[in-house]
């Protein structure tokens, strides 16, 4: 497989996950770069580029609340999780654990005749 | 240091709708200095290099402005295979109105040849298809901008069964296929009926033409172009080759077959008109080279009876 077919595909990978790390982790408020740094802390590394618009998306979805505040000096976009955002997360994180499983014992045979 | 910033938004700014380019660039701003003032506890005062690289990382603008408003396709994709389908019918009736008007106009022209019909057909529907193209597409975009979301209910209701039989990949007609044959016999039509309505100037004009006898053989043979106008229209609607619609197929064509060669055999084909162009044309190679002509015609309805009858027994 070529290096772009394999990162097209990771990215692909990733698109879904990354909303539901972010939205799991706007349970708390946090502007743009906070937040980048509580994900990328948490083994999450997504771009910037990448990840201001997709909050912008998902607020726009009505998934967000936001608000602007001034602090230290300077004036900055907090985001934080809102009901229909909260019901959402709940129903992507059972999904999530339900795929996670079943992932798990396939890729656990994939690994099984690695060895 | 706020030059590269403010630049860098102003850019991606640039590539955004009006209605959201000042709160994106409000909020794309304040992120950026939040990651410049965090760089600066770690590296003090930051070089106009390690800005550039900062903005380098978050991407380019275009891309950027493509990721906070990712850019609707002209036709919503549900829309597509109706729009393709509506444009293909739309143009393929256009070409064969110009067809049709451009042979009218050879037929009562005396100085307009075969290449010069051909050249006034491509262009007139190269205007035509044009114009068409842009109102279909125009209406597909109002369409696609009034309704976001569509659920389509006939595809919840469908039944496999419904489907129709086809094991074939050639089953499937292709529209090229119909409109071409469609045009043909159009042109055919108006060929063998337009001298009946031709003005006496117009017919004093021609110089060399079908003689009577051949032009009355044609007139009566002429409901076969009209079965094959109907069978076109059908196989339009159907799209998908039956038995029935095959073993129609390879009768027309052999009809035609018949036809054209029986016309090669008339004696005299063609009339002369040797007062306008004395010496110019003779009769009998012109007469030769037309039925030569005729021949050749006929090896291609032959050739599709042929691929038919091959097809019929693969059923």
């Amino acid at each position: 497989m070529t290096t772009s077919s394999l990162e097209k595909m990771r990215l692909e990978l990733r698109r879904g996950v990354l909303v539901l790390a972010v939205l799991a982790s706007l349970r708390q408020p946090h502007y743009g770069y906070s937040l980048r740094k509580q994900l990328l802390a948490r083994g999450i590394d997504i771009d910037e580029g990448t990840l201001y618009p997709l909050i912008r998306r998902l607020a726009e979805q009505d998934l967000l609340d936001s608000e602007w505040q001034q602090a230290e000096g300077r004036e900055r976009r907090y985001y934080q999780l809102s009901d229909k955002g909260t019901e959402l997360l709940m129903q992507l994180t059972d999904e999530w654990q339900v795929l996670n499983a079943a992932l798990g014992h396939i890729l656990g045979g994939v690994a099984e005749e690695a060895t | 240091m706020m030059d590269l910033v403010a630049r860098y938004v102003a850019a991606v700014q640039r590539e955004l709708p009006e209605s959201k380019r000042e709160e994106i660039g409000r909020e794309l701003k304040a992120n950026i200095m939040d990651q410049l003032d965090a760089l600066t506890d770690q590296q003090g005062a930051l070089s106009e290099a390690a800005i550039s690289e900062v903005l380098k990382r978050m991407g380019h603008p275009g891309r950027v402005a493509r990721q906070f408003v990712p850019p609707q396709p002209l036709i919503a994709i549900h829309y597509m295979p109706v729009y393709q389908h509506t444009l293909f019918l739309v143009l393929g009736l256009l070409f064969l109105l110009q067809v049709v008007q451009t042979a009218l106009v050879w037929m009562s022209s005396s100085d307009m040849g075969i290449i010069a019909y051909l050249f006034a057909v491509a262009r007139g529907f190269i205007e035509d298809s044009l114009f068409g193209f842009a109102v279909i597409t125009l209406i597909f975009y109002l369409m696609s901008r009034q309704t976001h979301e569509q659920n389509d209910d006939s595809d919840a209701n469908w039944q496999p069964q419904q489907l129709p039989d086809a094991s074939h990949g050639w089953q499937v007609i292709s529209r090229q296929d119909i409109f071409s044959d469609l045009a043909t016999y159009l042109f055919l039509l108006v060929v063998i009926w337009y001298p009946a309505v031709m003005t006496v100037e117009q017919t004093d004009s021609v110089r060399i033409a079908l003689s009577d006898h051949a032009h009355q053989f044609l007139r009566w043979v002429s409901p076969l172009l009209v079965l094959g106008i109907v069978a076109s229209m059908w196989q339009l609607r159907r799209r998908l080759w039956s038995r029935r619609m095959l073993q129609g197929n390879i009768v027309l064509n052999l009809s035609f077959v018949i036809v054209t060669l029986m016309l090669a055999v008339f004696t005299p084909l063609l009339i002369l008109d040797q007062a306008q162009s004395p010496g110019v044309y003779d009769l009998a190679l012109l007469e030769r080279s037309a039925q030569v002509t005729l021949i050749i015609i006929a090896l291609f309805p032959l050739w599709e009876a042929g691929r038919d009858l091959l097809r019929l027994r693969q059923f």
